[in-house]
């Protein structure tokens, strides 16, 4: 039946079955919701999406996602520069700043190693960390990538593009195998970071 | 269970300590070669949900024999796969989990199946649940298993050893001619029913091929551009978990081949010599370009040294480099586990090449028996014993032979079309359950 169905509410589903989680009938549903709620809140949500794009960026320093640049982590005086935490993603360094325990900086990769996701080192934030350590001033890199086999596979591959450059540790293994940093309670984030230990191949 | 295994190998062979059993059942014959064992561990209640043809059963089980008679394509064997499936999490035989699930379930919104069973161990009362949920039709939600364990939400892993089951199924004769990964699948599901650590193992390790290959296959379009120290953290990752597979599969395969020659002299006489022999995936040399090569001859799995892992472990990252230009172009891993073989031979003659059926049914029985007594050993006890229409499958002397060292198990779930084949003495003592259209009726026994 072509036609049947707008232009429009078909371009909308199919944003929305882009989106992680979300599948073709989910897509339909939250379309035709949004047709029957008031025009107000409709645009809201447009405007949100909008500004969402519009009004954040990366952070030229640390790569997690900010409304100004330098990041307000980055640009904080008195936290510690010369300490950084590499994440996976920017709910990683919420995680971290929840234990209120870590007063060094982040670097954000977006992602981890996954060759069957076809995601590859050119694919993260990884060049930008070793241009940050060369410039020297740097003392120690916290690898905090997730604990599993591509998290272990990004910071084996930074622990050799940063070898001898800097001092490096990796979190202690109080997380749970296959656990994600963003769900780890404050405790046992600040039991890996103070347990860390230097990294070796 | 190390304190137990030394515990067990001290009585054995031949121990003059006899553990008498909790409950005296059919015993129609005992053996030297098979320990006694106090054993506790059996299913006492099952209930099935859309599970194949049952859509619903609520089944009390007893300990002891019990024989499950009924005409062809009632739900017998689907009975025994269910329990397989419990304590394994896979089905005995190749099949989509998906075509588990009841076909009458496929008009519900999310098909779905359900597997309970309470299971009476050492330990105490333990409650096993099981879900497969198919997804929605048409749509792209993927097969889920969800297991609990005393109502608590647990990995698939955590199921394994929960329940110890020894299956006997006709189509075990496969094992000895039809293709290797039957074979790796009998090793890794034996082995995952006592050894977690070799689980692990395995998990990783075909979670580590699956991103070796793709990275292969990767680098391949990048060509020149490629970055290939990338293969560094996979390579020691494979070599790691593999060494342990390998490990584990030669240790398993030498403490079976002991046991099955044993059985296996029994059953066919003195002038035929059962060896298994065990082949990696690669040539695990003891000395590398030594004469002694882990594959070379006719040698059994017990005749091979044992290697200790992280030996084998760098003889493998040796040979990841050295056909690393050959998986790069292929785009697959040409080496490890994934390609190990393991071989009978009778008399230094490969029976999957030139073995007679009545030769290869009698390896195959001797193997699985000697599974049965290598687990009594390990976990120190009895497994539940899933014999299905072995009465067809065995001539009589092979038969008596296999009901003699099954009759002291706890629990035996014995299915046949054809009661009449049994012995008398056994049907006597058994209880006997009549399949029929996915349900089962308790009958009572002929003795009363
Ligand atoms: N997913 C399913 N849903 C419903 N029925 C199924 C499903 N899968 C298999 N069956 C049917 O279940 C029936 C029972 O099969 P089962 O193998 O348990 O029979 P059996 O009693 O062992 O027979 P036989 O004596 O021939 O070995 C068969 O008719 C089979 O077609
Ligand atoms: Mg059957
Ligand atoms: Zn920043």
């Amino acid at each position: 039946m072509p036609g049947a169905i707008p232009a429009s509410v078909t371009r909308l589903i199919d944003e929305f079955s882009r989106l992680p989680g979300i599948g073709p009938k989910t897509a339909a549903r939250l379309t035709y919701y949004l047709l029957r709620t008031p025009d107000e809140n409709a645009l809201a949500l447009a405007e949100a999406l909008r500004d969402l794009k519009a009004t954040t960026r990366y952070c030229s320093s640390c790569y997690n996602i900010t409304e100004q640049d330098p990041c307000p982590i980055c640009s904080d005086e008195k936290r510690d520069h010369e300490m950084i935490c590499v994440v996976e993603e920017p709910l990683d360094v919420v995680a971290f700043e929840r234990t209120q325990n870590y007063r060094g900086v982040y670097h954000v990769l977006h992602g981890a190693i996954n060759p069957i996701e076809g995601v590859g080192p050119d694919q993260l934030r990884i060049k930008e960390l070793v241009a940050r350590v060369s410039q020297g001033a740097v003392r120690e890199v916290i690898m905090a990538t997730n604990v599993g086999l591509e998290g272990d596979a990004t910071a084996m591959y930074i622990h050799r593009q940063l070898n001898g450059l800097v001092r490096l540790t990796r979190l202690a293994r109080g997380l749970p195998v296959g656990a994600d940093l963003e769900y780890a309670d404050s405790i046992t984030l600040s039991g890996a970071l103070e347990g860390r230990q230097e990294m070796h191949e | 269970m190390e304190t137990m295994s030394q515990f067990l190998s001290s009585c054995l062979p031949h121990s003059p300590i006899h553990i008498p059993h909790p409950l005296q059942r059919v015993r129609i014959g005992a053996n030297a070669a098979f320990v006694h064992i106090r054993s506790f561990m059996r299913i006492s209640h099952i209930s099935l949900t859309n599970f194949r043809n049952y859509a619903r059963l609520e089944l009390a089980i007893l300990p002891g024999m019990i024989v499950l008679h009924g005409d062809n394509a009632q739900g017998k064997t689907s009975l025994l796969e269910a329990i397989y499936y419990l304590a394994t999490s896979r089905s005995p035989h190749i099949t989509a989990d998906r075509q588990l699930i009841s076909w009458l379930a496929d008009d519900e919104p999310i098909p779905y199946a359900r597997l309970v069973a309470e299971v009476t161990a050492a330990s105490g009362l333990k409650r096993i649940e099981m879900t497969l949920l198919a997804g929605n039709r048409g749509s792209a939600a993927r097969f889920k298993k969800e297991v609990r364990i005393n109502g608590l939400p647990r990995r698939v892993m955590d199921l394994l050893g929960q329940i110890l089951v020894v299956m006997f199924l006709p189509q075990d004769l496969a094992l000895v001619e039809g293709a290797p990964v039957l074979r790796r699948r009998y090793m890794n599901v034996t082995l995952c029913q006592t050894d977690q650590q070799y689980c692990q193992a395995l998990r990783k390790y075909e979670h580590t091929l699956s991103q070796r290959n793709a990275l292969l296959r990767n680098l391949q379009e990048q060509g020149r551009r490629g970055d290939h120290s990338q293969l560094q953290f996979w390579d020691e990752t494979l070599a790691a978990t593999g060494a342990m597979l390998i490990a584990g599969r030669h240790r398993l395969l030498r403490d079976l081949e002991r046991r099955a020659q044993r059985i296996h002299r029994d059953l066919s006489g003195a002038g035929e010599h059962l060896r298994l022999r065990y082949q990696p995936g690669f040539d695990v040399s003891v000395e590398p370009g030594g004469q002694m090569a882990f594959n070379a001859g006719d040698l059994g799995a017990s005749a091979l040294p044992e290697l200790p892992p992280d030996e084998i472990t760098g003889r493998f990252m040796e040979a990841l480099s050295a056909c690393r230009r050959d998986d790069l172009i292929r785009g697959i891993t040409t080496i490890g586990p994934q390609r190990d073989e393991m071989r009978f031979l009778v008399n230094g003659h490969d029976l999957g090449l030139y073995g007679s059926r009545g030769q290869n049914r009698t390896a195959v029985l001797a193997l699985k028996l000697a599974e049965l007594s290598w687990m009594q050993e390990i976990t120190g006890e009895w497994p539940i014993l899933l014999l299905d229409e072995v009465a067809a499958e065995l001539d009589e002397k092979r038969r008596t032979y296999l009901l003699e060292r099954v009759g002291e198990a706890e629990q035996v779930l014995l299915t046949t079309t054809e009661p009449s084949l049994l012995p008398s003495e056994l049907l006597k003592t058994a209880a006997r359950w009549h399949v029929r259209n996915g349900t089962i009726t308790v009958e009572e026994t002929l003795s009363g």
